[in-house]
């Protein structure tokens, strides 16, 4: 009986330290995390300034919310609108910058890498640009990262004279590209992002390009929308899209607004899209942008 | 803003321009030096140094320029005496005849200079002439976002070449 308890005592011993220990190291991260001024709660509160000491005046900064994020920046995260121009160096060392706005093109943006295994299938398919069944018009733009951070070699290894390729490490910034592959097609005349996402095949990119192109082209790049021009969004933009069709005289239950097949969306020359068992444009894509 | 730098020449491209700067491929007995192209819409695959392929897709609001380097043995001839690029032009400076391809509407300007010790000469198409009065300041801002890098010293001098 004897033994037992002093094996117990032992044991709720141990614990004890560990808990101290527990207790300490959440302490030490807490105040680093204080010192960087990410603090939970304001350390000022307790009367120390960041190095412990009393006073009256906390000369520390304040604690301000710092965004904790692990990986690319998720949808509702994003600034998916803007297209900036793109700036870098061709594999071959001349410098190159392409604007995406200002024009009535629609630019279609690659950003691949050298050695992702599932973009090797879309470096193959860009050698031969006149199988890739992009529209009329459609400006083709192949980015990879900058020189520090891509094999410039391999990347002129797959290059020739009808691919425009930029290496910039900025551009995967600013179009915030969660990985390779990743598409972004980009309406000139808003200078806007008006699709973005991943594929498996070239051919389903293609398809969704084609329906970017019966989406945007029938009414004018610049005349889609008041609310679109507008950079409205959510609830605003919505009102001012139904004025403009109210305005127009397509009022709820028109027939316009209920086709009855994708002929009636993709009428013409252009067929309806193929089913397809893969999912183009899917995991972290956002589909159709703004 | 944009910022473009290669074979010596850099360029932060006002709003609204692309651009590139590059060096073609060595051809047998000739030695490639440094163009740059700029333009307000987009420059295709292949243009050639002056524009041909370039300036009939212009629309009457665009502006294509070229700043296009000779070879060493130019410094010093008259042609290139004016020292330093001209940074302003006025709408006076452009003329529909003054083209290396005369499309109807269309004006240029073509200016011989040496700067920073590099022969080269600058010239700009005017999508519309008729439309100079606004084009033009945009082609001062391009000029004035331009600049030139001394030549590099001969490879034997062991300094670092361009890039």
């Amino acid at each position: 009986m004897v033994a037992l308890v002093l094996v117990l005592t032992f044991v709720v011993l141990l614990l004890g330290i560990l808990v101290a220990g527990l207790l300490r190291s959440h302490a030490d991260i807490l105040k680093a995390l204080h010192d960087l001024g990410a603090g939970v709660g304001d350390p000022s509160a307790s009367g120390r300034d960041a190095h412990g000491h009393h006073g009256g005046v906390d000369p520390s900064p304040r604690a301000v919310h710092v965004p904790f994020t692990l990986g690319p920046p998720l949808p509702g995260e994003r600034d998916s609108a803007s297209a900036p121009t793109i700036a870098g160096v061709t594999p071959g060392g001349d410098a190159l910058a392409i604007t995406v706005s200002g024009h009535d093109t629609l630019t279609l943006i690659a950003f691949l890498s050298s050695g992702c295994s599932t973009c090797a299938g879309f470096w193959d398919a860009l050698q031969r640009p006149q199988e890739l069944g992009l529209p009329e018009g459609i400006r083709l733009l192949v980015v990879t990262k900058g020189p520090e951070l891509e094999s410039a070699a391999e990347v002129r290894s797959k290059a020739h004279e009808r691919l425009e390729i930029i290496m910039s490490t900025d551009a995967w910034g600013d179009y915030e590209v969660p990985g390779s592959p990743f598409f972004v097609l980009v309406d000139g005349a808003s200078a806007r992002r008006i699709g973005e996402g991943v594929a498996n095949h070239f051919n389903q990119v293609a398809e969704l390009v084609r329906r970017a192109v019966v989406d945007v082209r029938p009414f004018g790049l610049g005349s889609r929308s008041k609310g679109f021009a507008d950079g409205l969004d959510g609830p605003e933009r919505e009102t001012a899209n139904d004025e403009e069709l109210l305005a127009v005289g397509i009022h709820p239950g028109h027939r316009s607004l209920y086709p009855r097949s994708l002929a009636d969306v993709f009428p013409s020359e252009s067929p309806a899209p193929q089913e397809d068992d893969s999912e183009p444009w899917t995991a972290g894509s956002i589909g159709k942008v703004g | 803003m944009a910022m473009l730098r290669a074979h010596g020449l850099a360029a932060t491209l006002p709003e609204g321009f692309e651009g590139r700067i590059f060096v073609r491929p060595h051809l047998e007995g000739e030695i490639a030096h440094p163009v740059a192209h700029f333009a307000t819409f987009p420059l295709p695959q292949e243009v050639a140094d002056f524009g041909g392929g370039a300036v009939t897709l212009m629309g009457p609001n665009d502006i294509f320029a070229v700043l296009f380097e000779y070879g060493p043995e130019s410094v010093g001839k008259e042609l290139f005496a004016r020292q330093g690029m001209q940074r302003s032009l006025s709408a006076g400076d452009f003329r529909p005849t003054l083209l290396r391809r005369g499309l109807g509407g269309q004006s240029g300007t073509q200016w011989f200079f040496t700067e920073a010790g590099r022969p080269f000469t600058f010239y700009a198409v005017l999508g519309s002439h008729a439309r100079r009065g606004v084009l033009v300041p945009r082609v001062n801002s391009l000029l004035a976002a331009l600049s030139v890098s001394p030549p590099p010293l001969s490879p034997n001098s062991g300094a670092a070449p361009w890039n």
